[in-house]
């Protein structure tokens, strides 16, 4: 697949990834690069690999194989068994993962669910400006900052994990279905508000399945189908991608 | 006997029993495994605290802090060699179960070559005080300073879990480990410090127990099952549940031995047990399937 160079620094670039669970192979020799500065869009239908592709990043598949660099540093290799077991490494290294159903911690404090999202010595030493940013991006978490999570609603849910993961000293956000089960509207802002964080020196990749939803907004939109990369629009182009 | 000092013997057993089940249900949520080396952990430290009363110095606070320490390296060795290797491998549940089951087995062989069989008294760490507060209750050194130690444990460890960073991966662990694992927490790291809090905690059980009890290879299995039990009762993954959990069985125990006997002891509590499981299979405070928490 061809890669238009934006002048970023590369951050992500996976090679021949492929990753399943047990006998099941989800990922079919996948490529992908992503640079600095960019937005870009996975989309494409359920069960087709985009939270695969995800979790082999953050290496919390069955198996995996292939390349993946994330900073210039190899995170993939082969792999057969031990999903998580060096997702903490990968995460210093760079990567903030928002997963697909929140997984956030039902009886911690909306506050305390920030604070654990900064990881590294740094991120935690400056966890308070940190947390300052994070509630500019979702103004409606300030009230809510003693609540343990198992009270909130969906769409504060959702806030929190995103929340959680933008606290990350990261260089690389992987946002897995924002959009997933909540109502038109807030979905709606939910997008608006990841739209608006400001990247710098970071890229984002954003999974959905409703494609309006990121139409015209990233850098470029990628298709997925069974496992493979698919198409490509860069956000001028009007045209559906062809999933 | 009388229902004040029922009531203090039944409290003073309850803050053991709440030391060892809040270790198991802590171990339980975060790590995934029912540590059945617990038993080992408080037989060593119990001949940790021997050592060094025998070797340096029968200072109360000296042969604590030896059994304290002694459970934590314990609880670290049980770590690394039943929680680190094999903790992501399929059916860690039953795989972690056999294989501190195994290192209790080994480790006790262990301690009766190295010490023989019979049992060994610890010196009295409280001093033999006492105060009398009326006809029927009386203060003895061993149960106020029991119930002071086993409460600033407890309180330290639980300010530690709620005000540290540390603390804060331990909670999020033991709330959701894959969510943990996806903000950066190593599970391996975090249990390492889990398994050397609760063999701390379980070294200072040892220590309060054999004050009534003797320290030998075998002490421990009795404390085990009752940690397991009161930890079940409780509810797994809760502190409070097993706080709540350790006060009943403790009373019932003081309750049983003032009129029935000691011998009727194991027999009432299991009842008990039995009794709250079925009214509450989760038990007293456990925390549901996390979908349905709210």
């Amino acid at each position: 697949m061809s890669t238009p160079c934006i002048g970023g620094r590369e951050i992500l670039k996976v090679e021949g990834l492929s990753a399943g669970y047990g006998p099941l192979r989800v990922l079919h020799d996948l490529d992908l690069s992503v640079h600095a500065g960019e937005r870009v869009g996975i989309v494409g239908l359920n069960g087709h690999g985009k939270s695969t592709l995800f979790l082999a990043i953050a290496g919390l598949t069955g198996w995996q194989r292939g390349s993946i660099r994330l900073n210039g540093v190899e995170v993939g290799g082969t792999r057969s068994q031990g999903p998580g077991r060096y997702t903490h490494r990968v995460v210093k290294l760079g990567l903030a993962l928002m997963p697909q159903g929140d997984e956030i911690f039902q009886g911690l404090t909306v506050e305390e669910h920030l604070d654990s999202g900064a990881f590294t010595s740094r991120a935690w030493r400056e966890r308070g400006e940190r947390k300052k940013r994070v509630l500019e991006i979702f103004p409606p978490l300030e009230k809510l900052m003693k609540t343990p999570v198992g009270r909130l609603s969906g769409g504060e849910r959702r806030m929190v994990s995103l929340g959680r993961g933008l606290m990350a000293e990261a260089s690389l956000f992987l946002v897995d279905e924002p959009s997933l089960g909540l109502a038109p509207k807030i979905s709606k802002s939910v997008i608006n508000a990841l739209m608006s964080v400001e990247l710098g020196d970071a890229a984002m990749v954003i999974a959905e399945q409703n494609v309006s939803l990121l139409q015209g907004r990233v850098t470029r939109l990628i298709g997925m189908h069974v496992g493979k990369l698919k198409g490509e629009a860069s956000a001028a182009s009007r045209s559906r991608p062809e999933v | 006997m009388e229902w004040p000092s029922i009531l203090l013997s039944g409290i003073t057993l309850a803050a053991i029993y709440g030391l060892l089940a809040i270790g198991i249900s802590i171990t339980w949520s975060s790590l995934g495994m029912v540590n059945m080396a617990y038993g080992l952990t408080f037989a060593g430290a119990g001949y940790g605290a021997w050592m060094m009363a025998e070797q340096f110095s029968e200072s109360g606070m000296l042969v604590i802090a030896a059994g304290i320490v002694t459970g934590a390296v314990i609880g670290v060795i049980v770590c690394l060699i039943a929680f680190i290797p094999i903790h992501d491998k399929p059916n860690f549940n039953v795989r972690g179960l056999i294989a501190t089951l195994a290192i209790s087995l080994i480790g006790t062989q262990l301690l009766l070559m190295a010490f023989g069989p019979q049992a060994k008294t610890l010196p009295s760490l409280f001093g033999d005080w006492q105060w009398e507060l009326g006809e029927e209750l009386v203060l003895t050194a061993d149960k106020v300073g029991t119930l002071l130690s086993s409460l600033l444990l407890l309180g330290l460890t639980l300010a530690w879990m709620k005000g540290s960073r540390r603390g804060l991966e331990i909670r999020a662990m033991m709330m959701n480990p894959y969510g943990a694992a996806i903000c950066g927490i190593g599970v391996r790291s975090t249990g390492i410090y889990v398994m050397a809090i609760t063999g701390a905690l379980a070294g200072l059980g040892a220590v309060l127990l054999c004050q009534t009890y003797f320290v030998s290879p075998f002490s421990g299995l009795t404390p085990m099952i009752k940690g397991v039990s009161v930890a079940l009762c409780g509810g797994l993954g809760s502190v409070s549940g097993a706080l709540i959990a350790a006060c009943i069985l403790g009373l019932t125990e003081a309750l049983t031995t003032a009129y029935l006997g000691g011998q009727y002891v194991l027999i009432t509590q299991f009842i008990v047990i039995i009794i709250v499981l079925l009214i509450r299979p989760r038990g007293i405070a456990g925390m549901l399937d996390k979908a349905r928490e709210a």
